[in-house]
């Protein structure tokens, strides 16, 4: 601010009168308007597939041959800072499991997860990952917490897609719930 | 003593101390594997290699003893780096599969190497390994050599602490594995003590296996509730199941050891067959129901008509109150412990015992010249004490003599073993004693005086030679302190107590140090007799108003006496030697109150069920054999709406009495303490410590001298058999299973899963005579009962003694006895004949 002692400050009348701040605010608003857009129609038309580093949903892996890789260590459970995953193991010598130990029960509770990664960190036989899955929001507590089952499924994003993608996606409303499904094969680079 | 200097220090210890003693004795740490205290030292995984000054190469400390004068060290970088290379070396065909490993995380490698250890291993080679899956080498045992660092600690402990020798090294060098012969399975005692000292992944539990993580578990250090050993152990649940039992190096009288009872069988208290609420006439009723219906069965009977019988498996502060509510509330001196003898024979085996005069350390035993071990198959019915008789002696110069009609695994540790007749160890210390003061005479009187009429006759009488006996009396007579061990078999066959009574003053009079320690099978059961639940005496030994015992409730039920009678935790009718007669007598019992944990065959003839605790579920303390009392902790939570057995009798009391109490555990020893002179010390404090040093003794837990001189027993009548039979015919003895005792191991899986069926124990040359094989199935005839059984045989047993333990379900073995008769003779013939 420049001295006022000597009255009205000519420059900042000047200033008020052709709307200068205004214009400058206007230019960026417009500017935005006419530039190319970055919002995701999320979740209608389009679903937004994250990089491979994304902490999600924990996913649990299979070998090769598609024996189970978790031995049932309880490593993570033990590194787990919320104590938010429950191992029970067990034995089962028929090729479940790369090792005669396997879980017999895996859950988490996605709810007090913090997706820390430190579960992964501590996973010897790098059974338990991270995934890509983000879409929590539910009606019912029953859904936040994951058993060993569902985490083994197949992931609806594969290994191999490498992620920052923006895919074509449907909405679907039913009774059990709402559901996003993108189509893998109409995707985007995300532009920034 | 010499004088050592160790990291600088300067320590004095005693000549022919081990470096690693004194080291750890100055305070400092030095790892080992294959050092343990009670096993012989072989030095071989070289883990704790020390400097000494002047010395080229470093020592293993565990096999070096001092010398004045010597400077060791400890820390040196060349130790830290021997260290480093011993591990590394231990690593390089170790198989590191640490998250499938079930030591995992208490892990003594793990540890190690965590500690000391390289963080880097140079060995590229392929990994040599043993076999590819883990293998089965008994019932409860499940192997992994790949994970073995050969320290042989599970090889000593069978050979040296268990006596079983059925582990061995196979192959050399880091092909060396310890196993079983061929790798075949074992025909062993199942305790698990190798899997309790292995230091790595090697020896597993197989019930265990796969259930947990070392850091999931909660525990509890607590007593075994099997036998009155008295080991102390920790129990460990996960999600509410008890999962294991497992026992600390250095911690309580067992360190290390349990025996397979107490390792495996305490999952009973997961049964799904337990009781989980108030019964009445077998509908399931709430508690005041429950309670409202005591107090209408009980209101308004006379003292005389009421009975009351407690298992020596409940805590002193549960029997203490149940006396005191049978004494106090209803007026009833009828109260008794155990139902499988008379409490004349308890009476008589205390005095003889001298159970009043306190506790007596097995320790203190163990110190004298001359053990004799009489009236107990220790081996099958107290382990544990069985190990430590068996470490000890080994180590010692001393007699050690076992006379029992039973061949056992303790008499490779014995210097005279002598078999005589069941019901004969009257006989036999009569003998004894006879010889003993035969010994004052002169040559020529002595040899008239062992060929006197009545020496002939007790050794007829006992079934056993001239030469045996004079043999004991000799080592008894050159010795200058004896402690005799007195079994249950005193209790079973009364007669025997005066003769161990006269064997003990005799003894006494010629100077010696003598004492005697009883060998009990029900975990509290000198507890209960402690607490005064007895007929004939109160807490302490105090002279009580004479009740009816069990046998005598069983009469009077009979003439329809009894309108009320209270049973905790006993089976009266599973255990009484004549059970006919049990249950009809129990039918005939106005009102019936049973308060257990399962369904027994009383508890099926009770008008009220009130379902009690379990060990694990409660707190309070267990006195043991020796006179020790130690604490119970509770660790789960009690079944469906189960409570208590403290409460449940308490409760019971204020249905009568509002101020009947005292309200909780540690009150009631409060009490206990004021009452029981012998309990004054007694603490919760320091009985559960952790002896230091490896010293097991904690004396401090032995109970005291009892106020006031018991009164000597009376006489009882001689059950003994004649040694004359015919040839398919056998007396028939029974007692406790390695693997059975009392009715809570039928309700374990793993012990069941140990054992299939009942059993019929021979001598090998009798099978031989009768073309029997071991293993084969035969029918087991009595006056009164059959069965059909699986024959097994040993070596060196007395022959015509049949033996079938006392707590198989398919063989009621009591159905055998008839009241009032002697050993019942049995035929054993082919199943199919």
């Amino acid at each position: 601010m420049s001295d006022k002692k000597g009255g009205i400050d000519i420059l900042d009348l000047i200033k008020k009168v052709l709307f200068t701040d205004f214009v400058k605010g206007l230019r960026i608003t417009l500017g935005y308007n006419v530039s190319k857009s970055i919002t995701h129609r999320y979740p209608d038309e389009e679903k937004w597939i994250p990089y491979r580093r994304f902490r999600g949903v924990h996913t649990l892996n299979r070998d090769e041959h598609g024996r189970e890789l978790c031995v049932a260590c309880e490593l993570c459970v033990k590194a787990c800072p919320t104590s938010c995953i429950t191992v029970v193991p067990m034995e089962d010598d028929t090729g479940r499991g790369i090792a005669d130990r396997v879980a017999k029960i895996w859950k988490v509770n996605l709810v007090r997860c913090l997706y820390c990664g430190y579960c992964e960190d501590a996973c010897p036989t790098r059974a338990v990952r991270l995934g890509r899955e983000y879409e929590l929001a539910c009606a019912d507590f029953k859904c936040t917490v994951r058993n060993r089952e569902e985490l083994l499924l197949p992931q609806p994003v594969p290994e191999s897609i490498e992620g920052g993608l923006v895919a074509k996606a449907k909405f679907e409303r039913s009774l059990s719930g709402i559901k996003v499904t993108a189509d893998l094969s109409a995707t985007k680079k995300r532009a920034w | 003593m010499a004088t050592i200097k160790i990291n600088g220090k300067e320590i004095t210890v005693e000549d022919n101390t081990l470096i690693l003693d004194a080291a750890r004795k100055a305070g400092y740490e030095i790892p080992t594997f294959c050092y343990q205290a009670d096993l012989m030292g072989i030095g071989s995984c070289r883990m704790c290699l020390v400097e000494i000054e002047g010395q080229r190469k470093l020592q293993p400390s565990c096999i070096t003893p001092v010398l004045h004068g010597m400077s060791i060290n400890t820390d040196s970088s060349t130790v830290a780096s021997a260290r480093a290379g011993v591990l590394e070396f231990l690593l390089a065909n170790h198989a590191l599969d640490c998250p499938v490993c079930d030591k995992g995380g208490e892990c003594e490698l793990q540890d190690m190497v965590h500690k000391y250890g390289p963080r880097t291993g140079r060995h590229a080679e392929p990994k040599f390994k043993f076999h590819e899956k883990d293998y089965v080498l008994s019932q409860v045992i499940i192997k992994n050599s790949n994970r073995c660092v050969q320290c042989m600690k599970c090889v000593r402990v069978c050979r040296e602490v268990v006596g079983r020798n059925v582990l061995g090294a196979l192959g050399r060098g880091d092909h060396q594995e310890p196993t079983s012969f061929n790798r075949t399975f074992l025909d062993c005692d199942m305790d698990g003590n190798c899997i309790e000292v292995c230091p790595v992944g090697c020896f597993m539990r197989l019930p265990y296996r796969y259930k947990s993580r070392p850091w999931d578990l909660k525990g509890a250090d607590t007593i075994c509730p099997y036998c009155a050993t008295g080991c102390r152990m920790v129990i460990e649940e996960r999600d509410g199941q008890l999962l294991r039992a497992r026992a600390q190096l250095g911690v309580g009288l067992n360190s290390e050891t349990l025996c397979a009872r107490g390792r495996f069988g305490c999952d009973f208290v997961n049964s799904a067959e337990r009781i989980t609420k108030p019964l009445i006439r077998h509908q399931a009723a709430t508690w005041a129901e429950a309670l409202a219906s005591v107090k209408d069965g009980f209101s308004g009977k006379e003292g005389k008509h009421i009975g009351g019988v407690a298992a020596a498996t409940l805590t002193n502060e549960e029997l203490y109150l149940f006396q005191k509510l049978m004494r106090t509330v209803f007026g009833s001196p009828n109260i008794d412990s155990s139902s499988r003898w008379n409490s004349d024979a308890a009476s008589a085996f205390i005095h003889a015992a001298s159970m009043n005069e306190g506790g007596v350390s097995i320790f203190d035993c163990m110190e004298a010249d001359t053990v004799l071990i009489i009236g107990s198959h220790i081996s099958d019915e107290n382990p544990v004490s069985e190990y430590i008789v068996r470490r000890i002696s080994s180590n010692r110069r001393m007699n050690l003599i076992i006379a029992s009609p039973r061949a056992m695994k303790l008499d490779s540790s014995a210097n005279v073993k002598l078999r005589h007749l069941p019901a004969a160890e009257k006989a036999v210390l009569d003998a004894i004693t006879l010889v003993i003061n035969a010994g004052k005479l002169s040559e020529a009187e002595k040899l008239k005086a062992i060929k006197d009429s009545k020496m002939v006759d007790l050794l007829t009488a006992a079934g056993v030679g001239v030469d045996e006996i004079t043999d004991i009396a000799k080592r008894l007579s050159a010795s200058q302190s004896v402690a005799i061990v007195a079994g249950t078999e005193f209790l079973r066959f009364p007669d025997g107590t005066s003769g161990l009574a006269l064997l003990k003053d005799v003894l006494k009079n010629l100077g010696k140090k003598v004492t005697v320690m009883p060998t009990l099978d029900r975990c509290n059961q000198r507890g209960a007799w402690e607490m005064g639940v007895h007929p004939s005496f109160g807490p302490g030994y105090a002279t009580a108003e004479k009740g009816m015992d069990t046998e005598a409730l069983l009469e009077a039920a009979m003439r329809g006496e009894i309108d009320a009678l209270y049973v905790v935790g006993e089976d009266i009718i599973s255990d009484y030697p004549d059970r006919e007669f049990a249950r009809t007598a129990l039918s005939k019992v106005r009102f019936l109150v049973v308060q257990d944990i399962f369904m027994s065959e009383t508890a099926k003839l009770a008008h009220v069920i009130l379902p009690g605790a379990s060990f694990s579920e409660k707190e309070g303390m267990f006195t043991n054999q020796e006179g020790r009392a130690q604490s119970i902790r509770k660790l789960l939570a009690l079944p469906g709406k189960a409570k208590r057995d403290l409460d449940i009798i308490r409760a019971v009391g204020e249905l009568f009495d509002g101020s009947f109490g005292p309200k909780n555990a540690v009150l009631v020893l409060d009490e206990i303490r004021q009452v029981n002179p012998m309990y004054s010390d007694v603490s919760l404090l320091f009985n559960n410590k952790k002896n230091s040093d490896n010293r097991l003794d904690n004396r401090a837990a032995l109970v005291k001298c009892a106020a006031g001189v018991l009164p000597a027993a009376g006489e009882f009548a001689s059950k003994a058999v004649s040694s004359r039979m015919e040839e398919h015919s056998f007396a028939l003895v029974t007692g406790s299973h390695l693997f059975h005792l009392g009715r809570f191991s039928r309700k374990s899986e793993t012990l069941l899963g140990l054992i299939k069926g009942a059993t019929v124990e021979i001598c090998e040359d009798d099978a031989a005579r009768l073309g029997f094989v071991s293993g084969e199935k035969v029918k087991v005839k009595g006056k009164n009962h059959e069965v059909l059984a699986t024959l097994k045989t040993s070596t060196g047993s007395k022959s015509r003694v049949a033996f079938i333990p006392e707590s198989f379900e398919d063989a009621e073995v009591n159905r055998f006895f008839r009241r009032g008769e002697g050993v019942p003779r049995v035929s054993i013939t082919r199943a199919n004949q």
